[in-house]
């Protein structure tokens, strides 16, 4: 009997994630101010759920404007970082 | 089970772990290096992810799909991925049944739900690849647990896949895998602004609202305190993994510290940006703000891009520089841990050393070697930086997510729904974290307005 419920339930939990997935959120993500977030981050080639740095799809790399405008170091040791990107 | 042989089991457990987290490490690099580029080998701008490997063909999980799931199993030029989503979860079947080896337990009782597990964490990253998911961060760990919970609660574990249920043993491999990203040398990458606004706030945030949840809010279970803390103070997800695994915090716990992460990264993602525009404040001082505050680093990425591309740089790698503190953070909760919170009754006062040694969970020494020899890998020259950054990118931070995606499933089969009530209904986890972030709002401000604003500001302006 207990068995049979929870047959019931996952059931229903199962027809609620296909509605979500294949309904819901399809056209959710149409609408203005959604669109446009995900839009923006397919340009800038944004993997927004990154859980750490490695899963970016660029790997985060100081850029040559950056050290033009921020004193890195104070003593001069601007160079040090073993793998500055120069964009 | 008695005390001693738990821990007997403890060490078993994190030695194999170890063993073949460390194993995997070193193939990863050695077929690397057995591809190595001929020419141009040490040119970012030709492999700005590092060298190309062999075994990144060798796994994969599905990508960003719209309106038709198919899309998942293509991958952006069009190809079909299966092949490689399939030998992924092959990955990690294999690991599984090494550590069901090695734990005593034979291939035939772990197989078949070995495989039904992999099955299910392939379902969670079918889930967490809807594209409206993705771009708000939801990530996996979510739709794991949640995958998990629900079957758990309502049919129920049947005995074939409750044998292969080892999801504390996935997730210590995966955090040893895990220990190659952790790069201690990429701290130097924002100079002495970025130390101190994420090395300065950080461990006092942590420390602060552990205190605070202990003390204050009087929080019955210190490891939830704790975890809690640090996936608020230090990089979400990812954190609060290792520092669970580092205070043995119960599955209930780990569970709701991502999901109250998770629930916040996505509120500061949507809501800091517009705040940082409205207030007219620098874009390098925001990015900074936004890279020591929110937990994820891809909702940390997609905020500061949408202020700008300089503020995107500077959250980015003020991030990265927070997520490289993971293995320092996870060693010290350990060693505290073992030695103070957890010890046992009868130990003597002169006897804190052993004590530590006896008890300190094995695989976070596995994590730490890892991290400091590709450390020292990665420092060694260009060349070698792009080896490791070839080896991590390709290969071992997928297979760390296959681990910890069919971890977080097995978590969620184990987790009863009534153990996470009483801490929900009480609320104080609640006003931990929110409490936590709101000290962490204001120090990292004023840390990032000291530093980038002002005391290391050059007078060049764009």
């Amino acid at each position: 009997m207990m068995r049979t419920h929870g047959a019931r339930r996952l059931a229903a939990a199962f027809i609620l994630v296909t509605l979500l997935w294949g309904g819901v959120f399809p056209r959710l993500m149409r609408w203005g101010p959604l669109a446009r977030h995900i839009e923006l981050m397919d340009r800038r080639e944004v993997n927004v759920a990154a859980m750490y740095y490695t899963e970016l799809e660029r790997l985060p790399l100081r850029p040559l404007w950056f050290e033009q405008r921020v004193l890195l170091w104070p003593d001069g040791r601007a160079g040090m970082a073993s793998s500055s990107g120069r964009e | 089970m008695s005390d001693s042989a738990r821990s007997r089991l403890f060490v078993a457990e994190d030695t194999a772990a170890s063993l073949i987290g460390l194993v995997i490490l070193v193939l990863a690099l050695a077929v690397t290096w057995q591809a190595r580029p001929g020419e141009q080998a040490d040119s970012r701008q030709l492999f700005p992810k590092g060298w190309p490997t062999p075994l990144a063909a060798t796994i994969d999980r599905p990508q960003a799909w719209s309106d038709a799931p198919l899309q998942s199993f293509r991958d952006k030029k069009g190809f079909s991925i299966v092949g490689p989503i399939l030998l992924g979860m092959g990955w990690v079947v294999l690991v599984g049944a090494a550590g069901a080896r090695l734990g005593g337990a034979t291939l035939r009782r772990f197989l078949p739900g070995g495989i039904a597990l992999a099955g299910l964490g392939g379902v969670a990253w079918f889930l967490a690849a809807q594209t409206l998911i993705h771009a708000f961060n939801l990530e996996y760990p979510l739709w794991a647990l949640a995958i998990g919970l629900l079957i758990g609660n309502t049919v129920g574990v049947p005995r074939w896949l409750a044998s292969a249920l080892n999801g504390e043993f996935l997730i210590k491999t995966g955090l040893v895998i895990f220990g190659a990203e952790v790069l201690v040398s990429r701290l130097l990458e924002l100079g002495l602004p970025g130390l101190m606004t994420s090395w300065l706030v950080t461990p006092v945030v942590l420390v602060a609202s552990y205190w605070a949840g202990v003390h204050i809010l009087r929080i019955p279970s210190r490891s939830l305190c704790m975890v809690v803390s640090a996936d608020m103070s230090v990089c979400g997800v990812s954190a609060a993994i290792a520092t669970a695994a580092a205070c043995r915090a119960k599955k209930e716990e780990l569970s709701l510290a991502i999901g109250l992460s998770l629930f916040f990264t996505v509120i500061m993602m949507v809501a800091m940006p517009p705040f940082i525009a409205w207030s007219g404040m620098d874009p390098i001082v925001g990015g900074a703000w936004l890279g020591g505050t929110i937990d994820a680093t891809g909702a940390v990425v997609a905020a500061g891009e949408s202020l700008g591309p300089e503020a995107g740089q500077v959250a980015a790698t003020v991030k990265m520089i927070q997520n490289s503190m993971i293995g320092l953070i996870a060693f010290a909760v350990a060693v505290y841990w073992t030695g103070w919170v957890d010890r046992t009754g009868h130990a003597s006062p002169g006897s804190l050393g052993a004590e530590v040694w006896r008890r300190f969970p094995r695989f976070i020494l596995g994590f730490l070697f890892a991290s400091l020899a590709c450390s020292w890998l990665f420092s060694s020259g260009p060349a070698q930086a792009l080896w490791v950054d070839g080896a991590i990118t390709g290969f071992t931070s997928r297979l760390r997510g296959w681990l910890f995606c069919v971890g977080f499933v097995c978590m969620g089969l184990q987790t009863n729904f009534r153990e996470l009530a009483p801490a929900l209904v009480s609320g104080r986890p609640l006003l931990l974290y929110v409490g936590g972030q709101l000290l962490n709002l204001v120090l990292t401000l004023a840390m990032a307005s000291l530093t980038f604003g002002w005391l290391f500001r050059k007078v060049v302006e764009p």
